[in-house]
C-alpha cells in the first residue's frame, strides 16, 4: 500500500488526470482553469498536460458553462465543469436543475447526461455572504442528481472518478479549507473508484453516533479522539453522498449508540441534515434512542464577512466538542 | 387452568423427537377438568424425548417432554470428562417441559412516587428506549421519577443499565466455566510467536478462512475433544462478545465457505450472540481459537490454548494501522520450527 499523503486539490486533479488519460470524452471548463490552473489551484498542470482542447478555459458565463456541458453530455461527451465558488451556480440553475437534471427522464430515458460539475463551497476563508455558502440542499432536493461531498484526499479521488463514469448528472462540493491541508489516510495510486452512495464508518465508538460530511468529518474526528481520553466513545459516520444517501449504516450505529448527532456548516432550516433525522426518526433504530436527536448547523444567515462573526456563524470543533460532552452526560 | 387443578390428561404431542421448535410453538395439548388447553414451548430447541403417554393423567410438575433449548449461557464444549466447576450453568440448558399452573397474575407494587395520579402514559416525557424498557418490564411510567433535561424519563430512570439478577448469575457461570477450561490447559508447554503484517487482507473473515486453510493440510493438529485422535474438520472458535460474557462460537471448515458467506455468518453469529443465543451446532467441535483484539485498538497478546486444542491466535493491530498476528502452539504436537512456519504460513497466505 501507498503512503502517499495528498491534499484534496493534488487528489482531485489526479482523478481529473487518470480519468482524461482513460477517456477521450473527459473535459474540463469552467473559468481560468486553464493557463491560471483554477482560482484555487485545483486544476493546476493539466491545461499543460493535456491542452487547450481539453482544459477550457471560458468567459464568465456560469449559465454558458454549463449550458456548453450539457449539450457535449448529450453529445457523447463526459463533461467535468469547475464552476469558481459555488456560489455561483446560482446563475447556472436553470441548465442545472432544469436541463440536466431531467432531460434523462423527460425524453423517456433516450438520453443521458454524464455530466460532474465539481465547485468550492463552504465559509472560513474571510470571503463574505456571497462566496461562502453551502448548498447541497439545492441540489440534493432536485431529483435527477447526485450530490457528493468528500471529506478527504482519497474519498474525493475515488468518488470523482466514479462521478466521472456515472451517466447522470453529478454535483462534486468541494469544501475551500479541505484543499490544503493533506487527509489523515494516504491516496492510493492508480485508477482507484469509490461507489457514489455508500456511507463509510470513519471511527467506531459506542456512546454516540455522529454523521457529518466534508469539513464537519474532520472536526468531529478531532472532538471523537479528544472526548476518547474522556471516556466517552464517538462512532462518526460521513455519508460521502448526500443524494442517495446511504442510511443503512446510520441506522446500524443509532441502534448501538442510542444517541446522535448531526453535524453540517450549512444554516440548519431545511438543510440536508434534516433528512438523516427523519429517516432515522421513521426508522425501527428510533426505538433504540435514548437521548433527543441532536442537530448542530451553521445559523440561519448569510455568512457575515467580520472573521470572528463568520467564525460564530458555523460550528467550530469547541461547538461540536460542548454538544457531544453534554448529549452523553445528560442522556443516561 | 384452575389453581386447584391437580393433575392433567395428555391428549396429544404436537411434536416428535429431533424436532426443532421455536418458541411459543404449541409442544402438546392437554386435558383439565375445564378445558383443553395448548402447551407452548418456553425457548427455541430440539426436542429430545417425550416421556408422557397419551390419554393418561399426568401431575402437575411431572415432565411430559424433554428437550435441549438452545444455549443461553454462552460458551463453548470443552468436550473433556472433567466435572465442571460447582454451580456453573450448563453449556446446554436440558429443560423439562410440564404444563405449570397458571396462577393469579401478581400485581408488583409500584413504589411511592408521589405523581398526578390522573397522568396519561402517553402524556409522560420518556426517550424512546426508556418506554420500550419500561414495556418489555412491565414498569408504569407514572411511577417513575424522571431524572433527563426537562423532566425526561431516561434509560437510567428505568433500570435499563443494570443487568439482571438472571444476567449477572450467567456472567459468573460463564466466567467459571472458561476460567475452568484455561486451568486445565495451564500446564501444557506452549510457546508463542508474533509477526506484523504490513500488507494484504487481514480483516477477521480472512484470518478465520485463511488459518483454517493452513491448520487443512495438518490433520494432525485438529483432534478430537474425546480421545486427542485426528478429527476430519477444522472448527475455529472466534472470541466474542455477548449478552453473558465471552462465547466462543465455532466456525466448522470456514474455508470451505466463500469469504462473503462467512462474513455473513460472522455478522449473524455476532448478532444472536449479542442477544444471548449461540446455535448449539456452533458449540463444540472447535479445534483452534482466535480472538480479534484490533476492535478494542490492543497491540497483541499472547494467545492462550484452550483444552483439546493444538493453536490460537490473536490479531492485533498498532499505532501505524499495522496488523500483528500471534500464534500459541502446544509444543507437545509442534516443534518450534513447525509453530513459526505455521504462522509464516497464514501471514504468506493473507
Amino acid at each position: 500500500m501507498s503512503d502517499r499523503m495528498l491534499t484534496m486539490a493534488e487528489a482531485v486533479r489526479e482523478a481529473m488526470g487518470i480519468a482524461m488519460e482513460e477517456r477521450e470524452e473527459v473535459f474540463i471548463l469552467g473559468e481560468d482553469i486553464g493557463i491560471y490552473g483554477g482560482a484555487f489551484g485545483v486544476t493546476g498542470d493539466l491545461y499543460h498536460r493535456f491542452g487547450s482542447e481539453r482544459v477550457l478555459d471560458t468567459p464568465i458565463s456560469e449559465l454558458g458553462i454549463v449550458g456548453a456541458a450539457v449539450g457535449a453530455a448529450l453529445s457523447g461527451m463526459r463533461p467535468i465543469v469547475e464552476i469558481q465558488f459555488s456560489d455561483f451556480t446560482a446563475q447556472a440553475m436553470d441548465q442545472i436543475a432544469n436541463q440536466a437534471a431531467k432531460i434523462h427522464f423527460m425524453l423517456g430515458g433516450a438520453l443521458h447526461v454524464p455530466l460532474v460539475l465539481r465547485t468550492p463551497q463552504g465559509s472560513g476563508t474571510g470571503a463574505a455572504a456571497q462566496h461562502s455558502q453551502n448548498l447541497e440542499p439545492w441540489f440534493a432536493n432536485v431529483p435527477g442528481l447526485k450530490v457528493v461531498v468528500p471529506s478527504n484526499p482519497a474519498d474525493a479521488k475515488g468518488l470523482l472518478l466514479s462521478a466521472i463514469d456515472d451517466p447522470n448528472p453529478v454535483i462534486f462540493l468541494e469544501h475551500k479549507l479541505l484543499y490544503k491541508i493533506p487527509g489523515r489516510d494516504p491516496v492510493p495510486e492508480g485508477a482507484i473508484r469509490i461507489p457514489l452512495g455508500v456511507s463509510k464508518v470513519v471511527r467506531t465508538g459506542k456512546d454516540l453516533t455522529i454523521v457529518a460530511t466534508g469539513i464537519m468529518v474532520n472536526k468531529s474526528f478531532e472532538v471523537a479522539e479528544k472526548l476518547a481520553a474522556e471516556g466517552i466513545s464517538i462512532e462518526l459516520i460521513d455519508p460521502r453522498t448526500i443524494s442517495p444517501l446511504d442510511t443503512a449504516p446510520i441506522f446500524e450505529s443509532v441502534e448501538k449508540t442510542g444517541r446522535l448527532m448531526v453535524v453540517q456548516e450549512g444554516p440548519s432550516h431545511a438543510g440536508y441534515i434534516n433528512e438523516v433525522i427523519a429517516q432515522v426518526s421513521g426508522s425501527a433504530s428510533f426505538g433504540n434512542l435514548i437521548a433527543p436527536i441532536k442537530r448542530l448547523a451553521g445559523m440561519n444567515i448569510p455568512i457575515p464577512y467580520a472573521p470572528q462573526l463568520e467564525k460564530v456563524a458555523v460550528p467550530q470543533i469547541a461547538d461540536i466538542e460542548a454538544a457531544a460532552r453534554e448529549i452523553v452526560k445528560n442522556w443516561r | 387452568m384452575s389453581m386447584t387443578m391437580e393433575t392433567g390428561e395428555l391428549i396429544l404431542y404436537h411434536v416428535k423427537p429431533g424436532d426443532r421448535v421455536k418458541s411459543g410453538q404449541v409442544l402438546f395439548e392437554v386435558m383439565t377438568d375445564k378445558i383443553d388447553m395448548e402447551v407452548e414451548s418456553p425457548a427455541d430447541g430440539v426436542i429430545e424425548q417425550l416421556v408422557g403417554e397419551i390419554g393418561v393423567a399426568i401431575e402437575i410438575g411431572k415432565p411430559v417432554l424433554i428437550m435441549q433449548t438452545d444455549t443461553e449461557v454462552m460458551s463453548f464444549d470443552f468436550g473433556g470428562d472433567e466435572p465442571l466447576p460447582e454451580a456453573p450453568a450448563p453449556v446446554v440448558e436440558t429443560v423439562a417441559v410440564q404444563p405449570a399452573v397458571i396462577e393469579a397474575p401478581v400485581v408488583a407494587a409500584p413504589a411511592p412516587v408521589a405523581l398526578p395520579p390522573m397522568t396519561n402514559p402517553q402524556e409522560i416525557r420518556a426517550v424512546p428506549k426508556a418506554r420500550a424498557i419500561a414495556e418489555d418490564r412491565g414498569i408504569d411510567l407514572r411511577t417513575v421519577a424522571p431524572t433527563g433535561p426537562d423532566h425526561t424519563i431516561t434509560v437510567e430512570d428505568v433500570g435499563g443499565n443494570r443487568l439482571s439478577d438472571d444476567q449477572i448469575k450467567r456472567q459468573v457461570a460463564n466466567k467459571a466455566l472458561i476460567a475452568k477450561g484455561l486451568e486445565m490447559t495451564r500446564s501444557i508447554p506452549q510457546i508463542s510467536f508474533s509477526r506484523n503484517v504490513k500488507s494484504g487482507s487481514v480483516d477477521l473473515t480472512s484470518v478465520i478462512s485463511n488459518w483454517a486453510r493452513v491448520l487443512r493440510t495438518r490433520p494432525d493438529l485438529n483432534i478430537s475433544p474425546k480421545d486427542g485422535s485426528a478429527v476430519s474438520h477444522v472448527g475455529v472458535a472466534v472470541i466474542i462478545e455477548s449478552k453473558y460474557g465471552s462465547a466462543l462460537p465455532v466456525f466448522k471448515d470456514p474455508d470451505l465457505q466463500t469469504l462473503s458467506e462467512l462474513a455473513d455468518l460472522f455478522a449473524s453469529t455476532a448478532k444472536s450472540a449479542h442477544n444471548g443465543k449461540v446455535p448449539l451446532a456452533m458449540l463444540s467441535g472447535a479445534t483452534t481459537a482466535i480472538f480479534d483484539l484490533t476492535r478494542y485498538q490492543m497491540n497483541s497478546s499472547v494467545p492462550v490454548l484452550f483444552p483439546n486444542q493444538v493453536t490460537s491466535l490473536t490479531i492485533g493491530e498498532n499505532f501505524s494501522g499495522e496488523k500483528i498476528i500471534s500464534l500459541t502452539i502446544d509444543l507437545r504436537y509442534l516443534d518450534f520450527y513447525d509453530g513459526a512456519q505455521l504462522l509464516d504460513s497464514l501471514i504468506s497466505a493473507l
